[in-house]
């Protein structure tokens, strides 16, 4: 990108927020944003990672979910939902290889895209990034870990609880919490993320709705009782009845 | 129907805009896939306008002869004064876009005409702010039309140039 371009502060500021970019020298940010090229995708677009892994992709606003799906079943499971300033085919940045995992964007996305090789010469160039970039991975495969958990050992109720966990920010002591990421989307899009259906999700959101843990109407979630919550999250594995 | 994967070059002048042009032109790409969007300088001692001489639209005004010349080289032609930019010369498939907007075809709230027929490409709102305001400085917009592949090779070869900006929008 041209650092005369009108995009050009605000995709570098946009990075300087980003955990993962956060921390790094002005320089080095300006150097990968004038490396990368500024896309826009429109929402629903939906492609197999097969046609973009070629290239390092870091979200600038909007969110994209990375899912794989079984075709004979129709069941799809969410893998990562990912948000303003977060890399994706990171993974074949590290083992140059596309992965089996589709992309989508749930909002109109901006992002900023450079070729993989490109990506590669600038961590060469700039090794303090692995500092930011190690701990994100790990955070990466707790996630994922902690995803085959949960499908493994707990019910319904407690992968649900844990989901909206992850995406809440505020202190424990707080009641009412607005999940980020996750607070608009459809009760069959929170099934996908904890691999049940939508008819059992709700059932779920309607229960604690009337136990007022959490307030859920069509496009809206929230929590009202957030401590309630982390309870519900708690359940032993021994308990679980999947 | 204008295809909804487009390529975005900012110029700073219509020179340098004129230049993008031959160059796509030269690389192979169809001349009917572009569109280009001015402000279509105007000094206030001076008329603006466009007239027919037989079959050909001639622009009169500060860049008659860019105009002029883009007219007769791509597909559409159009001319108008949109409230907060002011004068809008527009060519290339843009123009069907822009005329569907004024006639209602498509809305879109919070934008102007030019707005709405940039949405009605695949263009999303944060961009078209930005864009507007491009025209409004007296710079020029030249959208390269087409697949995937096609907008890709033609960011590759304007962003190598005199591009301001150049970005790409995909549906």
């Amino acid at each position: 990108m041209n650092p005369e371009s009108e995009f050009f502060d605000e995709s570098a500021q946009c990075l300087m927020r980003s955990p993962l970019f956060s921390g790094l020298e002005s320089h080095a940010i300006e150097e990968i944003v004038t490396r990368c090229r500024r896309e826009t995708w429109k929402r629903r677009r939906q492609l197999p990672m097969e046609e973009t892994w070629q290239r390092f992709h870091i979200l600038q606003s909007g969110r994209v979910r990375l899912s794989r799906s079984n075709p004979e079943s129709g069941r799809m499971i969410t893998l990562f939902l990912l948000g303003p300033g977060e890399p994706f085919c990171i993974f074949s940045l590290l083992d140059g290889k596309p992965h089996e995992v589709m992309l989508e964007t749930l909002d109109d996305v901006t992002l900023l895209s450079l070729p993989m090789d490109e990506a590669r010469q600038w961590l060469e160039q700039h090794p303090e990034f692995n500092r930011k970039l190690l701990p994100y991975l790990g955070e990466q495969m707790c996630s994922l870990a902690g995803l085959a958990a949960d499908l493994a050992l707990h019910n319904t109720e407690t992968r649900l609880a844990r989901l909206i966990l992850r995406y809440i920010d505020a202190p424990a002591e707080q009641q009412h919490v607005t999940p980020r990421l996750i607070n608009d989307l459809s009760h069959e899009f929170l099934a996908e993320m904890i691999g049940s259906v939508r008819v059992v999700v709700n059932r779920q959101l309607q229960h604690w709705k009337q136990e007022g843990i959490v307030d859920a109407h069509r496009g809206h979630l929230e929590v009202e009782a957030l401590q309630e919550l982390v309870r519900r999250a708690e359940e032993p594995p021994h308990k679980a009845s999947v | 129907m204008v295809q909804e994967n487009s390529c975005v070059a900012v110029y700073d002048n219509h020179l340098q805009a004129e230049e993008a042009v031959h160059l796509l032109q030269k690389n192979g790409f169809d001349v009917k896939s572009l569109s280009i969007v001015g402000k279509g300088y105007q000094r206030e001692e001076h008329p603006i306008g466009f007239y027919n001489t037989g079959n050909r639209i001639k622009f009169w005004g500060a860049q008659g002869a860019f105009w002029g010349g883009l007219w007769e080289l791509l597909l559409g032609a159009a001319f108008f004064w949109v409230p907060g930019l002011g004068t809008v010369v527009i060519a290339g498939p843009l123009v069907s876009a822009f005329v569907a907007a004024l006639e209602g075809a498509t809305v879109v709230g919070g934008l102007n005409a030019l707005g709405v027929a940039l949405y009605s490409i695949g263009i999303p709102k944060d961009s078209i702010i930005r864009y507007e305001i491009a025209i409004k400085s007296d710079r020029y917009l030249l959208i390269v039309h087409g697949d995937q592949s096609e907008v890709e090779r033609a960011h590759d070869l304007l962003a190598a140039g005199d591009a301001r900006d150049v970005t790409i929008h995909l549906s």
